[in-house]
């Protein structure tokens, strides 16, 4: 594996992942308000909002090991005319920061409902920009055939999509596990309508009203059935893409059969083989005990998680695998 | 805009013009802004009951190439890849953040990390020479006198205007300040039967 670029590795799937995982939220948050209260839709969601901040900073962090001198840092949004890398950073602190003030305004419940919305909408645009910019970074080095291919902004946002959807799918039903054990041990949220001034604690403890519960398990259901139905879709599309890339790669010949050489090891095999199973069988498998979920919540949570880190580890193995095809044309 | 000339007809491969750069910008290990690249192929040619070996190796010196249209300097996100006045590329050290976007990006390998210094570096057609008047260094350390330097336009009057030869890129890319006198055996970009024989050494 590729340790050298180990930071890029990472930083390209976790940023990826952040993105897509907001997306997803947004939809969930979205498609759930034409059916389900307010009340319910924040419970199952917000929770999930505090994971993507630390991920995405820890995301940026891990970019810095890139730079050689980091006293020179701040120049590097200097040619953000002509230089992709220059965009991508743009977009990837803009990302970071809109999406640190949309956590906080929509936890506290600051400012009104459609204020936090058009700042969701704008957070979601400009992560859209910073995936496509990311891929941009590669995709004009067209002195580099394995990245100069329509096949990488593809398989940046197919990441995205992947992985932000599994990752929004745990954070859901373990969240909802979460507030189960607590309504077990007689925690629950006071009624927000008595007046009393509620703390960020009880925010996150559940409803013990009978009626939010049965709605937090419809939308639960609908939620996680989309999100596998999604990953299931985009992990499809990737595993038809891939072969279709190295296919053309081929074609292409001189130095990129070097980087075609690449994609043939073990390696590659494990990548295709996690991500079969992560979003596809036990995407299946999913689908069907989320029917259920406050029966099946404990296998739920299991499921949703082993599906997760497999195809985490499938992505991390392919974006090895991109780093490793690096074959540049020339002496 | 100043440019390189090399007549593959003259090299060797000694290279003196290597170790002259190296020496004069006082570069480290693995640091090479001029190297020499070894061309090498051939095939058999079966007539009857013999078969003839038919070999060649040609070499080709290669520093940066000062390109109309730089991709280093395109690609970089601080602005430290500058293209001067006089149409030569060099690292403001100043800014550069040590990123080696550049380093993927040229295919001719010349912007080179330093690890000393964090930043990247490479040729500046002897920059400092120049304001004394002199050539630079690989130029007058080639024994063979297979290299020149000059404004591009001069060099093509005086050299014709070919650079398009295995195992060099595909010019159309970054359109490089440069004339190649082609060896007998030079093959013509995106023709090229023979491979690298010493990638240890570029």
């Amino acid at each position: 594996m590729n340790v050298a670029e180990l930071p890029m590795i990472l930083f390209t799937v976790i940023a990826q992942m952040c993105v897509g995982a907001f997306l997803v939220l947004g939809v969930v948050q979205t498609a759930g308000s034409l059916r389900f209260s307010a009340k319910a839709i924040d419970q199952v969601a917000d929770p999930a909002l505090l994971a993507i901040g630390p991920a995405m900073i820890f995301g940026l962090a891990v970019s810095m090991f890139h730079m050689h001198d980091v006293t020179h840092t701040f120049n590097v949004i200097r040619h953000v005319g002509s230089s992709w890398l220059s965009r991508e950073i743009l977009f990837g602190t803009g990302f970071a920061a809109l999406g640190f003030l949309f956590a906080v305004v929509q936890l506290l419940k600051w400012g009104h409902p459609r204020l936090r919305q058009g700042l969701a909408v704008l957070t979601a645009l400009v992560g859209l920009g910073l995936v496509y910019s990311m891929s941009m970074v590669y995709y004009s080095l067209v002195t580099v055939p394995a990245w100069h291919s329509w096949f990488v902004p593809l398989q940046f946002f197919a990441t995205a999509i992947i992985l932000g959807s599994l990752a929004i799918g745990t954070a859901l039903v373990v969240t909802t596990l979460v507030h189960a054990r607590q309504v077990a041990r007689g925690l629950s949220a006071p009624d927000a309508d008595s007046g009393r001034k509620v703390s960020l604690r009880e925010r996150f403890t559940t409803h013990a009203d009978p009626a939010v519960r049965d709605e937090v398990e419809a939308l639960l259901a609908v939620s996680v059935r989309g999100i596998v139905i999604t990953a299931f879709v985009a992990a499809a599309v990737l595993l038809v893409a891939i072969p279709l890339y190295l296919g053309g790669l081929t074609a292409v010949g001189g130095v990129a059969l070097q980087s075609v050489e690449v994609y043939a090891g073990g390696l590659f095999v494990a990548r295709l083989g996690l991500l079969a199973l992560g979003a596809g069988l036990l995407a299946v498998f999913t689908y069907f005990i989320a029917a259920k979920p406050r029966e099946n919540l404990g296998r739920l949570v299991v499921v949703l998680t082993t599906s997760f880190v497999l195809v985490f580890v499938a992505e991390v193995l392919g974006r090895a695998l991109f780093y490793e095809s690096m074959f540049r044309v020339g002496v | 805009m100043y440019g390189f000339y090399f007549d593959q007809t003259l090299c060797n491969g000694c290279k003196a013009c290597q170790i002259a750069c190296k020496d004069k910008h006082d570069n480290p290990i693995g640091v090479n802004w001029r190297r020499v690249v070894e061309y090498t192929g051939g095939s058999w040619q079966v007539d009857g009951e013999t078969a003839r070996p038919n070999v060649f190796s040609y070499y080709t010196s290669m520093a940066c190439n000062h390109c109309e249209d730089p991709i280093c300097v395109t690609v970089c996100p601080t602005t430290a890849m500058t293209k001067r006045e006089d149409g030569t590329v060099y690292v403001d050290q100043s800014k550069c953040v040590g990123c080696r976007y550049c380093e993927w990006a040229c295919p001719y390998s010349a912007p080179q990390f330093n690890a000393q210094t964090g930043h990247m570096s490479k040729c500046d057609l002897c920059y400092d020479y120049r304001q004394t008047g002199q050539d630079p260094a690989c130029v007058d350390a080639c024994p063979a006198r297979a290299l020149d330097w000059g404004p591009i336009e001069e060099l093509r009057a005086k050299y014709g205007d070919q650079n398009a030869f295995e195992p060099l890129p595909d010019p159309s890319i970054t359109r490089p300040n440069l004339v190649i006198k082609p060896h007998r055996d030079a093959q013509p970009f995106g023709h090229g039967t023979g491979f690298i024989a010493n990638r240890q050494e570029i």
